[in-house]
């Protein structure tokens, strides 16, 4: 049956320039809530438009027409269905601060996922470790840079200051903004690796740990050992764990990604994703600037027993603020039975 | 009638929305192309925006230029990702790239996009712009049946098409005054009869995109329709045939399937 084009038009069309107009108001102001004379009025248009979307889908009479319809329709279901947050509200300086507690409090929750990244890197450092001690050949395919695989000349150049390109406090603030960014990069990567079901979370934490465990035992075994360690643990104590946490956060995206669509509560699951990436990306910016600006002075400025204690302070500090601060309740967040495929019941 | 919308599944991919109201409604998805030239044009704009702010940085920091250079690495770092995540965020879904080439992020629902999946879509570039030039993302983007990067994919967003509509004018057909072909009811209602929904829209495309057209595809178009209807469906007499052009012919077929039909019930409910 062919409708009869010219009478429809012509008798909708009223409706139609209604709608039209409606929503142009509604999309001018997205923060002003609807009166409930004007939600009732747009439901009816809507009511009115999607009916005939539905009679010009029966034939492929009016291709434009129907374009026009469905977006018509597609803007008033959008109107109709999705409250958008008030922007005083996002403005608000407490939400922001509330990301301070709120980091812990998703870390403990997604404890699970963050024991099984330490628990690759420490097979990974293990792998490396071991690697080194008893097959001194692979050093070679294992630590790619020169100065790593020589512990004595790196450490006679770095006491010297000879190899520090860092003479100025101007130089080590450059340093530092390139080491925050490429750290936040390398973590943004783990993180969201999550979409290979985790495995290229796990390959990248497991290499990280494979250079940690080979740099670790070569220095030991060369007697750096003390060196080693007040080199790396001043900015490591957040650096490593914040890579830990950005494998937590792509291992909680892979566990996320297979349970079945219905069971997914992507909504909170963003928010806790997020969130993990926020903590970790400041946790990286303090690495960025003791790395910079504290970890490449030696033994002859600062004593290497003090950089080991502030390393071994900051860890002690990162540990309580991540197990005690924020909402005691550590239980795992149950999914959801709202799943995502249901219908949005809010409504402005 | 399944056969046309088979087509165009092929030839553009939609987003099929069903609301709870029952009413299906659908939306054209962006192309990879589309969505490249946005990106490129962002790209430009901050930029050019971050290029703009190491002067000033510069011009700032002239004593301590090493602060200088931290403060607009840190700066161009978080302005790279911001840009597109605050404003999809604040801006309904669209940067400026975005509202240039009529592209808008939106809920795999058909609803706005909210500001956590603005920021969950954006940082996941990091994993669609390896190895390369957005190799990952843009091999997601054609072998995701609606379009998605894993950015998208995982934020629960997709990119459509906006391109500005207005209501269609009427036809042709409606203007005309006299339709020679309602002298001859019997033939006119077999063409009624036999014509699918399918040719009916082939016609009327056809006028409607009249200047459209180069003159001698038009010509050809319209000898072979107007052939295929008088031989095919609705023989009118050769007659009246000869004094019509084939443009004529076609939109008093128009006219005839399009018009002067028994008012059709507007409201079943």
């Amino acid at each position: 049956m062919i409708l009869d084009l010219e009478r429809f038009q012509a008798k909708e069309r009223p409706y139609w320039n209604k709608l039209e107009a409606l929503l142009a108001t509604f999309e001018s102001r997205p923060d002003r809530r609807m009166s409930p004379a004007e939600a009732e009025l747009l439901l009816e248009l809507y009511s009115q438009t999607a009916a005939g979307v539905s009679r010009l889908a029966h034939g492929a009479v009016a291709p434009e027409l129907s374009r026009y319809l469905e977006r018509l329709v597609a803007r008033a279901y959008a109107e109709l269905y999705y409250a958008p947050p008030k922007r005083s509200e996002l403005w608000h300086p407490r939400r922001w601060l509330r990301v301070f507690t709120a980091f812990p409090e998703a870390f403990r929750r997604q404890s699970r996922y963050f024991a099984l990244a330490v628990l690759i890197t420490i097979l990974g450092s293990a792998f490396g470790g071991l690697a080194v001690r008893y097959d001194p050949a692979s050093l070679d395919v294992l630590l790619p840079a020169d100065y790593l695989r020589n512990p004595g000349l790196r450490v006679r150049q770095e006491e010297r200051g000879k190899n520090r390109h860092l003479d100025s406090a101007q130089l080590e603030a450059a340093f530092s903004a390139q080491l925050i960014t490429h750290n936040i990069e390398v973590a943004l990567l783990a993180a969201g690796l999550g979409v290979t079901f985790g495995i290229g979370t796990a390959l990248l934490l497991f290499e990280n740990g494979l250079l940690l465990g080979a740099v670790a035992v070569r220095y030991t075994q060369q007697g750096f050992g003390l060196f080693a360690m007040a080199w790396l643990l001043p900015h490591g104590a957040f650096e490593i764990p914040s890579i830990l946490i950005a494998g937590q956060a792509g291992f909680y995206l892979a566990r996320l990604l297979l349970r079945r669509r219905e069971d997914r509560d992507m909504r909170g699951a963003m928010r806790e994703w997020l969130l993990l990436i926020a903590g970790l990306a400041l946790m990286l910016v303090w690495a960025g600037l003791m790395e910079a600006f504290f970890s490449q002075h030696h033994a002859p400025v600062l004593p290497y027993g003090f950089k080991v204690a502030v390393g071994a302070a900051e860890l002690a500090l990162l540990t309580l603020y991540l197990l005690l601060i924020g909402r005691k309740q550590t239980g795992r967040k149950q999914p959801s039975a709202i799943g995502r495929e249901s219908v949005p019941t809010e409504s402005r | 009638m399944k056969d046309s919308q088979q087509k165009r599944a092929a030839t553009a991919a939609e987003l099929t929305v069903a609301t709870p109201e029952g009413v299906l409604f659908r939306l054209p998805l962006a192309g990879p192309a589309a969505r490249l030239y946005a990106m490129l044009l962002d790209i430009a704009i901050v930029l050019a925006g971050v290029n703009g702010l190491g002067y000033l940085v510069y011009w700032i920091f002239a004593k301590a230029p090493g602060f200088g250079v931290m403060a607009i690495t840190l700066a161009e770092f978080a302005i790279g990702f911001a840009y597109s995540a605050l404003l999809e965020g604040f801006w309904n879904g669209q940067t400026i790239g975005k509202r240039l080439f009529h592209l808008r992020v939106i809920d795999e629902s058909g609803l706005p996009l909210r500001i956590e999946q603005a920021w969950v879509r954006n940082l996941m570039r990091v994993v669609d712009a390896l190895p390369l030039a957005y190799l990952v993302g843009g091999i997601s983007v054609l072998s995701s049946p609606i379009m998605q990067r894993f950015g998208d994919r995982v934020a629960g967003t997709l990119v459509v098409r906006e391109t500005p509509l207005s209501v269609p004018t009427e036809g042709a057909w409606n203007e005309q005054k006299y339709n020679s072909f309602t002298g001859y009811p019997a033939i006119a209602m077999r063409l009624r009869r036999a014509a699918t929904p399918q040719l009916a829209s082939l016609i009327q495309d056809a006028l409607r995109r009249r200047n459209e057209l180069a003159p001698y595809a038009r010509r050809e178009i319209y000898r072979e329709l107007a052939a295929y209807l008088q031989t095919e469906i609705s023989p009118f007499p050769d007659e009246l045939v000869e004094i019509l052009s084939d443009e004529q012919y076609l939109t008093n077929a128009a006219g005839v399937l399009f018009r002067d039909q028994r008012p059709v019930r507007l409201h079943n409910r």
